[in-house]
């Protein structure tokens, strides 16, 4: 449940669909135990994105990360990467889905990350968070 | 834009190294073969734009759906 380090500024390697002008974000805890995670915009003040470690609610969920994408982020080692993915916030947890078409990858050692589209048709990009 | 007719088989080659190929035509569905480097993305452009429209629908959330969701997972992870 622990482990989602706060990091002050991440840099997208490639633009979030969406928001095209974004380049530079913070990962910001927004419980203490970061359960829950903003990726919250230093380019646009006010824009953030919730995110959450997928483990706790998707613990089968396990993409598989291209090697491009390491050597985009400049990682050393897979050990460093870190998979988020955005959730679309409803009334509820109920009504609250997750991105699971497109993981923000980050690496935690060149705080360089990507939201990957991963083209895989069994993935929704609105999957509910809890079943 | 270039606008070709190709027949099955036949292919068109974009810059040094990306070559599109029609593998099969039938009815209103042609299949397409992409041959690119790693590095240059190829996506279906629904996903796309799907992606672009949940990005949209994610971003800043109200203050209260925030506090229910944080209060949500508090309970969850109790529960567990």
């Amino acid at each position: 449940m622990t482990g989602t380090p706060e990091i002050p500024v991440i840099e997208l390697v490639q633009p979030m669909p969406g928001f095209p002008e974004l380049a530079r974000f913070a990962l910001v805890r927004v419980d203490d135990t970061g359960a829950l995670c903003s990726l919250t915009s230093l380019d646009q003040p006010g824009l953030r994105f919730l995110v959450v470690p997928p483990a706790t609610f998707f613990p089968d969920y396990a993409p598989e990360v291209e090697d491009t994408i390491l050597t985009d982020l400049g990682s050393s080692s897979v050990d460093d990467l870190v998979m988020l993915c955005v959730l679309t916030a409803g009334e509820s947890l109920a009504s609250t889905t997750a991105n699971l078409a497109a993981p923000v990858v980050l690496d935690i050692a060149t705080h360089r990350a990507v939201q990957v589209v991963l083209d895989d048709p069994q993935l929704s990009v609105t999957t509910p968070l809890i079943a | 834009m270039l606008v070709v007719s190709r027949r099955a088989g036949e292919s068109v080659v974009i810059g040094d190294n990306i070559t599109v190929s029609v593998l099969e035509v039938r009815g209103d569905v042609v299949r397409i073969g992409i041959d690119a480097p790693r590095s240059v993305a190829v996506h279906r452009e629904e996903l796309l734009a799907q992606l672009a429209q949940s990005n949209q629908e994610a971003a800043s959330p109200p203050e209260g759906a925030v506090d229910s969701l944080l209060k949500g997972i508090r309970d969850r992870s109790k529960d567990a």
